[in-house]
């Protein structure tokens, strides 16, 4: 088992070097996720099965999306430019990196034991509990946190009528 | 949740329902005057409920916050704060925004980073400690570029966002060995694992460690200051002194509560790294500040050295050292309001008046404005019959009664050495008005001879405060020492 966690921490940390490496910025964002995958793996290794589910869901899924909101927003020359950015250069780094994850995913499945290391860990009950009792403020507070972001991002991302073009 | 916690958290209720009638009144009609008035009344009314809350204090609110006295005097430095900004604004972007594009949303920033300053002076915990913060410093990031037409707004706002997020990650690595080492995330519950040992754990020191750059790397005390001078220049005046008060303020709230929860004054180590900040800060703010050119970068520097200043009162630890740091933000507030309110009400639309040239001879064109500045920086510079020279005075009383001389005496090499320029500028006030025409771009001609009623009550006001407070400053040091010491008692009683 600890060699597993080894493994996903090297991982982790190669994956985690090329993000800050990479000058391109959607290679860096394959390598990021594979980062955040690795992570995840390692979470749940240490017993915290939940927390590697939310790692998952939402910086994988965030990530992701994220993702293919650029390549979106290129419109029309989105194929074009796919097609230079995948090129084998830039995926085989970040296969190579998850195909090792797999492999521990694998080993764990076929293996089938649970892992040995296991904290006490709030399960989502008891999560959704806290953060509707005790931390309702933290909750609160977080959702008008949102606020500020979406009304600068708002202001600083539109087109005032004085620089129309 | 029972109807005593709500009544107690009246004052941020209050405010964060403004934000969110702010917001709809915006979507539902532009209209500057109307909405900057809003904002207004919104931290008038705040301000009112204060004394009603205070009859109900001290109530600790779920585990994150307790609303004190001493957070209620906080809270009242920092509306008063935010409404005298709100004031210099008005005709700034005035100027600024001739088409009346997009204007409105700056009050609605105002209100939301002000909310965030409101709960980092309640916070007890580190969940609220790290949104406050946050709320903070979103805000002031898109506030710091709100001025899209010119370039300096936005570099500034990119640099204090990298330095936000910088310093929020060593916040947030810092609470997360703290909670390793404690197994709790309130101010009390951390302090209670050094009171049960005898060695104090390497990693909860780190952890203190690194929340404590975080929070240096925020107020720009000076190892951490490099972004400082950049930002205050980039930002529009009236954020420029938004963030100089209300920010710092705010957070030298938190710092004094988390300090004395966690009785970080107990340990020599700590002490000693606290030292070292508060006189690098003075001397670093001090030299530096010497050959600025710029009033902004100059007055960016000089905070750096106040900062110094007032973290030599926080380490004399014990009651005399929480009033003389509280007694020092109100002042700090009051004079830095009343120079960058001068910087603000005499600025144009092509960008503001910064270089030292701009004020060459102000007082023979607008004397009332070169007395303001002038009070200002004679404040600052610690002057007799001013409020800086009194605010001095207690942090060195306060540094004297627990024996640390060398700080003190670096604070009084420093305040001497610090008269240089400020006098400097004050002189400047007085020259010779160069020849309008032979200005480099015919600043002297475009000057503006109005700066609005709004900015002119402020500037009044705050004169007024840096005087009272100068010269009878009895009745804020009785009010300071009654909320003061209920931080202490409560900090004093068990969990």
């Amino acid at each position: 088992m600890e060699t597993l966690f080894y493994i996903a921490a090297a991982v982790t940390l190669l994956a985690t070097l090329r993000v800050i490496t990479h000058v391109h910025a959607v290679h860096a964002l394959l390598y990021l996720v594979v980062a955040l995958i690795a992570l995840s793996l390692i979470f749940y290794l240490l017993g915290a099965e939940f927390a590697a589910a939310l790692e998952i869901i939402i910086y994988g899924g965030a990530i992701m999306v994220l993702f293919i909101f650029v390549v979106m927003l290129l419109g029309p020359l989105a194929v074009e430019q796919e097609r230079t950015w995948l090129t084998p250069g830039a995926w085989v780094g970040p296969s190579i990196l998850a195909l090792v994850l797999l492999g521990e995913v694998g080993y764990l499945i076929v293996a089938g034991d649970l892992p040995a290391i296991s904290i006490q860990e709030p399960r989502q009950k008891a999560v959704s509990i806290a953060l509707f009792g005790p931390y309702i403020i933290g909750v609160e507070l977080a959702s008008m946190l949102l606020l500020p972001g979406l009304i600068g991002a708002y202001h600083l991302g539109r087109r005032l009528s004085s620089e129309a073009r | 949740m029972s109807l005593q916690d709500l009544i107690v958290l009246t004052p941020i209720l209050n405010l964060g329902i403004f934000c969110l009638v702010t917001m709809l009144a915006i979507a539902f009609r532009r209209n500057h005057a109307r909405i900057a008035a809003f904002a207004f009344v919104a931290c008038l009314l705040t301000l009112a409920t204060l004394p009603w809350v205070a009859s109900a204090t001290p109530r600790a609110v779920t585990a994150l916050l307790i609303v004190d006295r001493y957070a209620l005097l906080y809270m009242g430095i920092v509306l008063c704060t935010t409404m005298m900004v709100i004031g210099l604004s008005y005709h700034y972007l005035h100027i600024q925004f001739r088409e009346r594009d997009g204007i409105e949303e700056y009050y609605l920033l105002l209100l939301l980073a002000t909310f965030g300053g409101l709960v980092l002076t309640v916070s007890v915990h580190f969940v609220s400690f790290f949104l406050g913060l946050e709320l903070l410093g979103l805000s002031l990031c898109s506030l710091i570029g709100y001025v899209r037409t010119r370039r300096h707004p936005m570099e500034a706002a990119v640099k204090y966002l990298l330095l936000s997020i910088s310093a929020s990650a060593i916040l947030l690595f810092g609470m997360a060995l703290l909670y390793f080492e404690s197994g709790s995330m309130t101010f009390r519950g951390v302090g209670m694992v050094v009171k049960q040992v005898q060695a104090v754990p390497g990693l909860w020191l780190g952890g203190v460690v690194l929340v404590f750059i975080g929070i240096a790397l925020k107020l720009g005390l000076a190892p951490f200051h490099m972004w400082i001078p950049d930002v205050y220049q980039g930002a529009p005046a009236p954020i420029t002194a938004y963030i100089a008060t209300v920010s710092k303020g705010a957070l030298v709230a938190l710092l004094l509560r988390f300090v004395t929860d966690i009785g970080a004054l107990e340990l020599p180590s700590l002490v000693h790294l606290f030292s070292l900040l508060a006189v690098v800060s003075m001397v670093v703010g001090n030299v530096l500040a010497l050959f600025q050119q710029n009033v902004k970068r100059l007055l960016a520097y000089s905070s750096i050295a106040h900062l110094g200043y007032l973290l030599v009162a926080l380490l004399a630890g014990g009651p005399t050292a929480a009033e003389a740091v509280t007694f020092y933000v109100i002042v700090y507030c009051a004079m830095t309001l009343g120079s960058f309110g001068v910087v603000t009400a005499y600025s144009r639309e092509a960008g503001d008046a910064e270089q030292f040239e701009d004020y060459r001879g102000l007082f023979w064109t607008r004397p009332w404005l070169a007395a303001m500045l002038a009070l200002s920086l004679l404040s600052l510079a610690g002057i007799p019959v001013t409020a800086g020279f009194i605010g001095k005075f207690y942090a060195i009383a306060a540094g004297v009664d627990a024996g640390l001389w060398w700080l003190v005496l670096a604070l009084i090499g420093n305040s001497v050495v610090s008269l240089y320029y400020y006098l400097r500028l004050v002189v400047t006030l007085f020259g010779d008005k160069p020849a309008s025409a032979t200005t480099p771009q015919g600043l002297a001609i475009e000057s503006p001879q109005t700066s609005g009623w709004m900015a002119i009550c402020s500037l009044g006001l705050v004169a007024s405060i840096i005087l009272i407070i100068g010269i009878y400053p009895e009745p804020l040091m009785e009010l300071i020492r009654t909320s003061v010491s209920n931080l202490l008692m409560v900090a004093q009683q068990k969990p």
